[in-house]
């Protein structure tokens, strides 16, 4: 008895003591990225004097001037290019041109700062302080992307040097445009991917980081009421304040995280048992259960979740059902208008199932399809049993090609926004008059303070929470997965 | 080639998403989406009659689009460079259109203003003005009015018993069924008890933004605890009202789960749909003040009429509007008593005009459209028009920051699973001053 308690205890221990750890990396992991960081700045910047100091006049001219370095030798459309580029961003800079009456450029830097100064009257119009910020960001994604086409015209200089100095040709336009089909295919293709994750993913993320410092809310609306910086205000009110944000945050958080776990798992191990079953070789007519269960995929799923939440209303079939073979007398609430709110989640954990399983079990009857079958014909040379087949080779198996799923699923699950829009709207609602419900998800949550409530800094506050809660435990679960450090077990 | 051919066919990608065709934006109106083709007309009528009385046809293109009025405001505010010239909102949206310096135009239109004076009744006059920099304007032009009433099964309330609580109430006991179906939980749905006046003297001692003014809030008069007192009886009896299901309240009038409804004309076609021929419109009842009710200085038999948001529609325009020279002629135009007369007989939307129910021919009759305008009308009496439009936070406050939950615990007497919070006096005063204190700061 002692002996299994110490045992317990010692697991115990290791648990926490692992988690620590990996607390531990990750937080180690962060400081060595941040010091190759500023050693890889620091080594450029080194690189950058000495090619400066090692170049030709002409590509020294080509620091000032861009495009010189190819004019000199004879590359002119390409010179004209790097010309062109940088006459165009020193005319936006310079003349800072307006849209929707603010501007970008070097004056749109200035109003990232100030946010705006102009307090307009009825006649008049009131600086656009969300538009200042945004345009202030945009103006810094384009000088970023004209310091990457500085750098790309200093190379090209310095390697027409180069060239020089090694008595070879320096190559013609449209030699270089046929690189770029061939030896450099690369970054004809990855370029416009490279620019659409700044403009569409980059851009709008520090846009939404921002907004989580400023007081743009319901009394400040962008165009009639200026905002402005506020720091680490809004994170301070989650953790102190007294409104909403600071009392629900926690709650929300906690079931955000129930809810990611059973939806997971739940929809995961029902998944793979599914797969098992029908993959068992005594099941005739596989391929009919399988399309039976893949034809849920192909419903678009908020047309099956708005059917499920008509079928469970409470005057809706199943209820009728219920009352008809006298199982309750009155009509049951079990989604947004329960009595119980334990009631309304275990409903849409039931429900998540149906739309969830089909995916783990179209997944795992591929991988038992694709398991190589030396290894359970080395396992019955073995002496292996069924079981230990199925527990040593089949699981291990399925968990090691699943894990990042698993990972993307729980992940997806955090931020999942249909099932409780749709299923509940957050419901049932809890006492005190707060929005956030018992349902409700910090991503249903926010979507109710930015789109009702128009409290976008404190939905941004609850946005980057729900990106570092997704982005650590992705990381966190990954690196200790089997998938990420025996990559090559199963090839 | 393969690989010209994928850069070829990227570069073919991003132009087709990259290319816009930007064309001069046409002078947009929005309607509510009941009402676009109904005002398509209206603007072909006013094409007619601007060459008419100008000799040259308009010289831009007029645009007339649907648009949810109850969430015009806030699409207007996302981007209103790009919003339209001419929208309507419901008079309530006027604090957040107005905040700061204002997202909207001022009538400066002597003709308008005349209008806008001489048709509407006091009540609407008031609120469509605002402050702006310290200076009173007149944003806002009525032209639709709207007020609750009570869609009720004939076949299971008689006449009688529809002009009180209690006799809906008796009649749902009898038949085994809930009296009333509860659209929302949200503050326009308490706004019956809320809003409620002593019949005798058509007063209540509810202050609500009074004067426009943020500390001008009172909720916790003896008149208020008694009907709240009452309301707790009326909605935790077994056959009072039912609180919102997922099934609905049409399915729920529908198959006879509950007797009635309150709700707006925006109701009325689901309404009709829902109880067809046994559908009866009426103003909302009266309730009387019971020994079990009555507190501090309200006595028992005390008689109060259900109450009600009187509320209009109008239209406003946007600030810096590059057709500013025309579009207040329109505005002029679209909400003129003649158009306000045609728009109730094509769409039944009751007219804001201050006469109609004298003056409009198609306002009176037998028919449940007429019942349905003559129900708000009388209702009219009884209601207040929402005084959220002099300030950004005064909708924001009533609507948003629990308030309605608060009352609703009162009435449900109950807070999450925890029933009999609220059955003393002073614990229903004591809800009702945080109910207030939101109404003042935004919390309790």
């Amino acid at each position: 008895m002692n002996d299994r308690h110490a045992s317990m205890q010692g697991r115990v221990q290791k648990f926490f003591s692992s988690i620590l750890k990996s607390f531990k990396d990750f937080g180690y992991g962060i400081f060595r990225g941040l010091k190759r960081f500023v050693l890889g700045v620091k080594k450029r910047a080194v690189r950058f004097g000495k090619r400066f100091m090692d170049s030709s006049i002409f590509t020294k001219i080509a620091h000032v001037i861009m495009g010189v370095g190819q004019f000199a030798r004879g590359q002119i459309i390409k010179g004209f290019i790097y010309l062109f580029i940088q006459f165009g961003f020193l005319f936006v800079l310079i003349t800072s041109p307006t849209v929707n009456r603010t501007p970008i450029g070097f004056q749109a830097l200035r109003n990232l700062v100030t946010l705006g100064t102009v307090e307009g009257d009825v006649f008049t119009p009131t600086d656009n302080s969300m538009l200042m910020m945004l345009f202030g960001v945009v103006t810094l994604g384009i000088i970023g992307i004209f310091i990457a086409a500085y750098s790309s015209n200093i190379s090209s200089a310095y390697a027409n040097d180069l060239l020089i100095r090694e008595g070879k040709k320096v190559l013609s336009f449209k030699e270089d445009l046929a690189e770029l089909f061939d030896s450099r295919f690369h970054v004809t293709m990855l370029t416009p991917a490279i620019l659409g994750v700044i403009v569409f993913t980059i851009l709008p993320t520090v846009f939404m980081i921002l907004i989580a410092f400023t007081n743009f809310d319901s009394q400040h609306p962008a165009g009639q009421v200026l905002f402005d910086w506020v720091g680490f205000e809004n994170f301070k009110t989650v953790f102190t304040g007294q409104g909403e944000v600071a009392v629900r945050f926690f709650p929300v958080l906690s079931w955000t995280l129930i809810w990611a776990f059973f939806a997971t798992f739940s929809n995961y191990i029902a998944g793979i048992l599914l797969a098992l079953l029908i993959n068992k070789k005594t099941i005739k007519l596989k391929k009919v259960w399988r399309t039976v269960f893949i034809l849920t995929i192909a419903i678009p799923q908020f047309i099956s979740l708005l059917a499920v939440r008509s079928i469970l209303s409470e005057y809706g079939p199943i209820n009728n059902l219920l009352i008809t073979m006298g199982l309750t007398n009155s009509p049951i609430s079990f989604l947004g208008t329960a009595q119980n709110p334990m009631t309304a989640r275990a409903s849409i954990l039931f429900i998540n199932l149906w739309v969830g399983i089909p995916y783990t079990m179209l997944m795992t009857s591929g991988i038992l399809l694709n398991i190589p079958t030396d290894l359970y014909e080395a396992a019955q040379i073995d002496g292996a049993t069924k079981r230990q087949a199925f527990l040593s080779i089949t699981i291990p198996y399925i968990v090691f090609v699943t894990t990042p799923y698993l990972i993307t699923s729980f992940v997806g699950n955090i931020t999942s926004f249909n099932i409780i829009y749709l299923l509940t709207g957050g419901g049932p609602s809890v006492g005190g008059g707060y929005k956030a419900g018992s349902t409700d998800l910090l991503v249903t949550w926010l979507y109710k303070l930015t789109i009702d409530e128009n409290e976008y800094n404190m939905g941004s506050v609850i946005g980057i929470f729900t990106f570092l809660i997704t982005a650590t435990g992705t990381l966190l679960s990954y690196r200790k997965s089997k998938a990420y450090k025996e990559e090559e077990a199963f090839q | 080639m393969n690989k010209k051919l994928i850069f070829l066919l990227l570069i073919l990608a991003s132009a087709v998403m990259l290319i816009g065709c930007k064309k001069d934006a046409p002078l947009t109106i929005w309607v509510g989406t009941e009402s676009v083709e109904f005002y398509q007309g209206v603007i072909e009528d006013y094409l007619v009659k601007y060459e008419e009385e100008n000799g040259e046809a308009f010289p831009h293109t007029i645009l007339v689009k649907g648009a949810d009025t109850g969430s015009a405001a806030a699409t207007y505010l996302e981007d209103t460079e790009a919003g339209p010239d001419i929208f309507t909102v419901a008079h309530d949206n006027l604090g957040k259109l107005i905040a700061g310096s204002s997202s909207i135009a001022p009538v400066t239109d002597a003709g308008l203003l005349a209008q806008i004076e001489n048709d509407n009744p006091d009540t609407f006059k008031n609120v469509i003005k605002g402050s702006v920099g310290g200076q009173i304007y007149t944003f806002g032009v009525p032209y639709i009015a709207q007020s609750l009433v009570l869609y009720y099964n004939k076949d299971l309330i008689s006449e009688t018993q529809v002009q009180t609580w209690e006799g809906i109430l008796e009649a749902a006991i009898a038949a085994n069924k809930q009296a009333l179906s509860l659209t929302g939980t949200d503050g326009f749905n308490n706004s019956f008890l809320l809003l409620a006046t002593n019949v005798q003297t058509g007063t209540s001692s509810l202050k609500l933004y009074q004067g426009g003014d943020i500390q001008q809030n009172f909720v916790t008069g003896d008149d208020m605890v008694s009907v709240m007192k009452w309301g707790q009886r009326f909605f935790t009896h077994a056959n009072g009202p039912k609180r919102p299901t997922d099934s609905g309240w049409q399915i729920e009038l529908k198959d006879g789960i509950s007797l009635s409804v309150i709700s707006g004309a925006w109701h009325y076609n689901a309404a009709v749909s829902a109880l067809g021929s046994k559908l009866g419109i009426v103003k909302l009842p009266t309730f009387t003040i019971t020994s079990q009710d009555a507190y501090g200085s309200v006595t028992a038999g005390t008689q109060f009429q259900s109450g009600t948001f009187a509320d209009a529609k109008m239209f406003v325009m946007k600030k810096n509007s590059k057709y500013q020279e025309y579009i207040q002629d329109i505005v002029k135009y679209l909400s003129s008593k003649e158009v306000q007369e045609q728009s109730y007989i094509a769409v039944q939307n009751l007219p804001a005009y201050k006469n109609a129910a004298i003056e409009f021919d198609s306002m009176t009759g037998d028919s449940l459209e007429a019942k349905l305008a003559s129900a708000q009308i009388e209702m009219f009496e009884h209601g207040i028009p929402q005084p959220f439009g002099f300030d950004n936070r005064f909708n924001f406050y009533y609507y948003s920051k629990g308030g309605p939950d608060l009352i609703l615990e009162i009435l449900e007497n109950k807070s999450g699973t925890t029933t009999g919070l609220f059955t003393s006096f002073d614990a229903i005063k004591a809800q009702l001053q945080l109910v207030e204190n939101i109404w003042k700061t935004g919390n309790k």
